[in-house]
């Protein structure tokens, strides 16, 4: 597994990453309305030549091409611009947030992914047994259910019914002077719902894929071969079938990624969850331009990461993969 | 008592067309250090036969309706699946016919027969790893070492096939099964296999049971042969008296389908028909539908295998003389 491989990776996600830029850029732009009107309005009242300094000040009177230019040329600096609403850099805004953003769609991921292949790995056991029934009656709730509803409900059944887990927030108040590693668990407690919430859409479908896949490499070959060696069922699934059915759940989770990060927003303003969904939820009702830009560009940097580390994985999953470019 | 028995041998499975016989009252016998060769064509029972002996029948669908299978003695059909597992691979292992696809794709072939021998011998993993190389060194893989740590996509169909006997002989078993282990390969490979089988059989005495449907292979590496239609064992004998007087029309017919260079130009010589599905069996001899020489006995009435010409065959013709 050469390097020049994760090299050539990095080289294509950092060009992805110009054009989601200037994407971004333009479509914003395209859309209707005045951000010196909107900024204005959060002054409290706007006359003509307010509007006129307004645009004056942030550079708005230039051409398109100017203005992305020197929106490119801040970004490669680092400069993702000042908020309109919060008057603070975009970049601190985001640092604030990035973090339980990142731990919300890692662990729902994590957790959808380890479920979902232990649950479709059982059901492939018996394909016509009770477990493989079930799966595909929990695949079909969890794809067709709105991950708001699910929310809403853990909500209903966690708030009056059954409290034990928090269903607001990501961390105590009461707790903020306790050691850290009390914080960490009360952290960890407060991201039970969010992130099962977010992983149950997912867990239906890797649950579904693996049981197809284990199926299929199931009757394959080599896990006659293993089995005449004398190995065990547990051996057989978990050892030499499974690491074989990982590819395309590896590739799904791969792909599902940015959907996961837009489904973040959903279960962060249903939880009300300190992450970038919220920001991008706020700066997009009062069109704080640079703030959804910023939001938008990070959100593309974590899917491109994520393709990168998907395609690694294959390399790790699947030696036929490795002598390839 | 032989090594190896297996007696009167039922073997149905359920499908569409309701239950059907896979095997009927099959009964082979192996000693220690012999070949017996199973031959016949697709679907007439080889390959079930082998995977009987391993309890490899996937059950359900299939099921082992009678007969027994004794292993110096000990009734197979009846053993428990612990029992199964110790001894599969450590005294039956089996060859396959795929070498392309019977090796796992995501592990290196050093680990996979290392794997063979860490499931039945009480031995640390690097001499396990030891052991493989040295396995891969005796059938003839070139820098053993280094070809240990080779994935099988990186290896060629003969050098799989190597692998795939390293592994079967890991555990020194006493019986060891190869399923058309030459099918898939290029006929000057497929001699060396040949050769490489005599010389494990001569080293670790295991006894073969070669499943074919290549008779070229048979005179090749057998001492004794039977012959296989949809799903009876319908000619037995040593090798050289069923290949020299073959008794059964379709057993000649098997022998006459060898091409030979006398016979170049004159177009390649078959069994005119296909083997009858196994849910269509009539009463009658299974083969009557194809055989030139079919008498309305033959329609009605099974024939069971009697002794003629020094071996044994199903067949009124053979047996009453109106061949």
């Amino acid at each position: 597994m050469g390097s020049g491989f994760l090299l050539r990776r990095i080289g294509y996600g950092l060009l992805l990453m110009l054009g989601v830029v200037v994407l971004n850029f333009l479509l914003i732009r395209l859309a209707p309305g005045d951000p010196a009107v909107v900024i204005a309005g959060e002054m409290g009242g706007a006359t003509e030549e307010m509007l006129a300094s307004i645009r004056e000040e942030y550079g708005l009177n230039e051409p398109l091409l100017v203005q992305l230019g020197i929106y490119i040329g801040n970004v490669l600096r680092g400069d993702l611009g000042e908020s309109f609403f919060f008057n603070q850099p975009v970049a601190h805004l985001i640092a604030l947030r990035i973090g339980p953003t990142i731990l919300l769609v890692v662990t729902a991921q994590l957790l959808s992914i380890f479920l979902g292949v232990l649950l479709g790995v059982l059901a492939a056991r018996r394909p016509n047994g009770v477990m493989s029934a079930f799966v595909s009656v929990f695949a079909t709730i969890g794809y067709a259910v709105p991950v708001f509803w699910t929310g809403i409900m853990l909500i209903i059944l966690f708030a009056s019914v059954l409290p034990v887990f928090p269903v607001e927030g990501m961390t105590s108040v009461r707790l903020r002077d306790a050691a850290w590693y009390v914080q960490w668990l009360d952290v960890a407690h407060h991201l039970v719902l969010p992130a099962f919430t977010l992983a149950i859409i997912y867990l239906a479908q890797y649950a579904r894929l693996s049981r197809a896949s284990m199926l299929e490499v199931l009757g394959s070959d080599y896990i006659r071969t293993a089995r005449a060696k004398g190995a065990r069922e547990r051996t057989v699934l978990f050892r030499h079938a499974l690491r074989n059915a990982a590819l395309p759940i590896l590739t799904v989770a791969g792909l599902q990624f940015g959907n996961l990060i837009s489904g973040a927003l959903l279960v962060e303003t249903v939880f009300n969850w300190p992450g970038m969904g919220r920001l991008a939820f706020d700066s997009i009702l009062r069109r704080d331009y640079p703030t959804i830009m910023g939001v938008l560009f990070f959100a593309s940097a974590m899917v491109v990461i994520a393709n990168i580390l998907t395609d690694w994985s294959y390399r790790l999953a699947d030696p036929r993969l490795r002598g390839r470019t | 008592m032989s090594l190896l028995e297996i007696d009167q041998l039922k073997v149905t499975f359920d499908t569409r067309y309701g239950q059907v016989t896979a095997l009927d009252s099959v009964s082979l016998a192996m000693d220690a250090g012999e070949t017996l060769a199973v031959v016949g064509e697709s679907g007439c029972g080889k390959s079930i036969t082998a995977l009987s002996v391993m309890g490899l029948i996937p059950q359900p669908p299939g099921k082992i309706a009678g007969g027994a299978i004794r292993l110096a003695g000990e009734d197979l059909t009846r053993a428990s699946e612990a029992r199964l597992r110790a001894m599969r691979g450590a005294e039956v292992a089996m060859i396959f016919q795929e070498p392309m696809t019977s090796l796992n794709p995501v592990f290196t072939v050093g680990d996979q027969i290392a794997e063979a021998i860490l499931l039945h011998q009480d031995v640390p993993r690097d001499r396990a790893w030891k052991d493989a190389v040295a396995l891969l060194e005796r059938v003839g893989i070139p820098a053993a070492a280094a070809r240990a740590q080779d994935y099988p996509h990186q290896l060629s169909g003969g050098m799989r096939q190597r692998v795939m006997i390293a592994m079967a002989v890991s555990c020194r078993p006493r019986v060891l099964i190869a399923d058309e282990p030459t099918t898939a390969l290029d006929v000057t490979v497929q001699a060396q296999i040949f050769d490489l089988l005599n010389e494990i059989q001569r080293d670790f005495g295991a006894a073969i049971l070669l499943i074919t449907h290549d008779m070229g292979a048979v005179s090749e590496m057998a001492d004794r042969v039977a012959v296989m239609y949809a799903g009876r064992v319908i000619e037995t004998g040593t090798a050289d008296s069923v290949l020299d007087a073959p008794q059964h029309p379709y057993t000649r017919g098997l022998i006459g389908c060898i091409p030979s260079l006398d016979t170049a130009g004159d177009g390649l010589a078959e069994i005119p028909g296909v083997v009858p599905p196994l849910h269509l069996l009539g009463a009658g001899c299974a083969f009557a539908e194809r055989c030139l020489h079919v008498r309305d006995t033959c329609r009605d009435t099974k024939p069971r295998l009697t002794e003629k010409a020094g071996h044994h065959v199903a067949c009124f013709g053979a047996q009453e003389g109106w061949l």
